[in-house]
């Protein structure tokens, strides 16, 4: 049957691959920044080991796949006592991966904020805690917008890897819709295209946040 | 001079999309059966992780009953066993690597099913099969009916018949779907899916294997069923080919050898030849 | 851990080795291709490097592979898994790789191209004195970071049964059920390949950098 018949027909089953996209692409990224923001933290307050150990899981996360972490969660787990649910799992992989990325671009800012910033924080007294959240938090989100937003793209298309365990996701979707109908052509062209509509989403949200905070 | 250029170009474009429509259109294509026997090799597209079917024993090697008779179709083709190259997919590569030419044919405890019969062709069975359901022991399932409800989870491969047979016989059961039947195993092991469903020789491979925690229940979900061969569907010279070998193994002059590879991985005798003989 | 169990993944990353080098030799060849549409002089031909960045790196490299493996029969191609999983990292590869040398070309500043052009050479010689040692030394960087985002990539093509390290890990998991080690050792194999390639562009960096080009400290 022809492209847009098989759309009209099979178009409304992506719906549930859309949102599960959706909601583990927001709950992983929004899981990632804090888990970002927290491993920044470590590494300005908690001396040279703090540093280094950062320095040791964002490279681990750096030079593997994802993958990995994705099957260790979902099968290692529950026989170690933890069978958290799929959702839980994947984006939990996703979150630690994501954050190690997030936390390395959050230092390039944090060099850019002025050194002048430090020593008047302290002269006011403001305990470490307080300037971090005061102080370098917002200035360094700021400046990191752009590159937070690539990062959330990256994520996006991560979620894609979900379907290995078993999370009906976009790609999912397409794989079983692709078996029942036979139409693999059709099945992962609508599945190409509304990635591409959601990374074109995510880039305009970005951009318009990033203006839109400059202006303050 | 350009006008002259410009003829011999138009010429040239001429004679090429006359030869590209004159080929697909009214041309005999080549038999599958004699590339096969040009090329000096067969090549199998089957799944790897269906045991005793084909799988990947201890030291790395793709074995089975299904890889077997693989080689038993080399042999008839070339007199040698090892002029096979298996291509290893998941549960739905098995089509596209048909479809694209890529393989010959293929194993690896592919049922016969009306609906999947129109994307690729089937010999006469080879073995008999059904579907039974393996379940880890301490989730307290007894019976299909115990299955039926949603605190239990599934575990599928990504087809339709198992999709189908979910909505059918337990309905309340939750459905995980995976890419490879030991995905699904792994999924059962690590107490991710109280049960899964799968051809009955592998779901008692595996409860042999792990009797303490895997059982599998009694009964087949449907009836029993017919693993064949699968090919490109429209080549009538190769499937006649396959068909008759499989019929010569199962009732004719190659029964023999498979009753050599049915004692190996199932240790007992085949079905008899023919029904009026006693064996 | 399981016998037998390390020489197979020792395979298994050779395998994810060798896809990445085929990923970046095919990349890197096809990017300069691209390379050279992006900077055309007709609108149109620019717009087609744009229109194929865009899908490249707007699709997740899964869904990708999926199309070209399951997708292509309809075009009549012997694709089995390996070639589709090859191709489909070389087009990958090859979309951020031109990304690379685009930035790297508009990185170098105004007056390093009037100086070039005042100089009158023939465009090949211009090239090859003088845009491309300069935008290697801005996209060495960059391109190490493609090269190893190119292994990463492999273990996606598992997902198609491409046999690598990722699968053979999974295939020996789902055998022996020793989950964390061999995934331990996966990762150590990824961790040893990634960071590897990482130093030794490092390593290429400082090398070049001794050579005092383009205002870079000797």
């Amino acid at each position: 049957m022809n492209f847009a018949r098989w759309v009209a027909i099979y178009g409304p089953t992506y719906l549930t691959g859309l949102g599960w996209t959706a909601v583990t692409a927001v709950g992983a990224a929004c899981g990632a920044l804090i888990w970002g923001c927290a491993l920044l933290l470590i590494r300005l307050s908690a001396g040279r080991w703090g540093a280094r150990g950062v320095d040791a899981y964002v490279q681990l996360f750096r030079n593997t796949p994802v993958l990995l972490p994705i099957y260790l969660i979902y099968f290692a787990f529950p026989m170690i006592g933890l069978p958290w649910p799929a959702v839980v799992c994947g984006g939990l992989a996703l979150i630690l991966q994501n954050g190690a990325y997030i936390s390395e671009i959050l230092r390039g800012s944090v060099n850019a904020i002025d050194r002048v910033q430090f020593d008047a924080a302290r002269s006011i007294g403001l305990a470490p805690w307080s300037t971090f959240r005061k102080v370098v938090l917002p200035q360094v989100l700021v400046y990191s917008i752009p590159a937070l937003g690539n990062q959330t793209v990256l994520l996006l298309k991560d979620t894609s890897l979900l379907s290995a365990i078993s999370i009906t996701e976009l790609t999912m979707q397409a794989k079983l819709l692709t078996e029942q109908t036979g139409a693999a052509y059709e099945a992962f062209i609508v599945v190409a295209l509304l990635y591409l509509l959601l990374v074109s989403g995510t880039e305009v949200l970005f951009r318009v946040t990033h203006r839109a905070v400059r202006w303050r | 001079m350009l006008t002259s250029r410009i003829r011999h170009v138009v010429a040239a474009a001429l004679v090429a999309i006359l030869v590209a429509a004159g080929s697909p259109a009214g041309a005999q294509e080549k038999s599958r059966l004699d590339i096969v026997l040009e090329r000096g090799k067969l090549i199998v597209v089957t799944l790897t992780t269906v045991p005793p079917f084909a799988f990947n024993d201890d030291k790395g090697q793709l074995v089975g009953f299904d890889i077997d008779i693989a080689r038993l179709v080399a042999t008839a083709l070339f007199k040698d066993p090892n002029k096979v190259e298996f291509v290893s997919v998941s549960a739905e590569g098995r089509w596209p690597a048909i479809e694209s030419g890529r393989a010959d044919m293929g194993v690896g405890g592919t049922t016969t099913y009306p609906d999947r019969a129109i994307r690729v062709a089937f010999t006469r069975p080879f073995i008999d099969s059904g579907i039974s359901v393996l379940v880890s022991k301490k989730s307290g399932i007894k019976s299909l009916k115990d299955l039926d409800q949603d605190k239990y989870t599934i575990a599928n491969l990504n087809n339709p018949q198992m999709a189908d047979r979910a909505k059918r016989f337990f309905p309340r059961t939750k459905i995980l779907t995976f890419d490879t039947p030991s995905a699904q195993f792994l999924a059962v092991k690590s107490g991710r899916a109280n049960a899964l469903q799968i051809d009955t020789p592998s779901a008692e491979y595996w409860a042999a294997q792990n009797k303490d925690e895997l059982g599998v229940l009694p009964g087949l979900l449907g009836a029993s069923q017919n693993n064949g061969i699968f090919m490109k569907p429209g080549d009538f010279k190769w499937w006649l080919w396959l068909d008759t070998a499989v019929a010569e193994m199962r009732t004719g002059s190659w029964y023999p050898q498979y009753s050599e590879i049915y004692h190996k991985w199932f240790g007992k005798a085949p079905p008899p030849q023919k029904f009026y003989l006693q064996q | 851990m399981p016998p037998g169990s390390l020489a197979l993944l020792a395979q298994g990353a050779v395998v994810s080795l060798l896809l990445a080098a085929a990923a970046i030799v095919g990349g890197t060849l096809l990017a300069v291709l691209l390379a050279a549409i992006a900077f055309s002089r007709f609108a149109a031909v620019r717009a087609v490097y744009r229109v194929y960045v865009y899908v490249v790196r707007g699709t997740p490299l899964l869904v990708l592979a999926l199309l070209l493996f399951y997708a292509m029969p309809a075009l009549d191609l012997r694709t089995g898994p390996y070639i589709a999983g090859t191709l489909v990292l070389i087009v990958y590869a090859g979309a951020l790789f031109a990304e690379v040398f685009r930035g790297g070309v508009l990185a170098i500043p105004r007056p390093q191209w009037e100086s070039a052009r005042s100089l009158g050479l023939p465009p090949l010689a211009m090239f090859r004195k003088i845009v491309a040692p300069l935008v290697t030394r801005y996209t060495l960087p960059p391109y190490v970071n493609v090269c190893v985002m190119s292994v990463k990539a492999s273990s996606v093509l598992s997902i198609i049964s491409v046999w690598e390290l990722t699968l053979a890990a999974r295939e020996i998991i789902e055998r022996t059920f020793a989950v964390f080690t061999i995934l331990g050792v996966a990762a150590a194999f990824y961790f040893v390949m990634c960071f590897g390639i990482d130093r030794l562009g490092r390593l290429l960096e400082r090398h070049l950098a001794l050579k005092g080009f383009a205002g870079e400290r000797a």
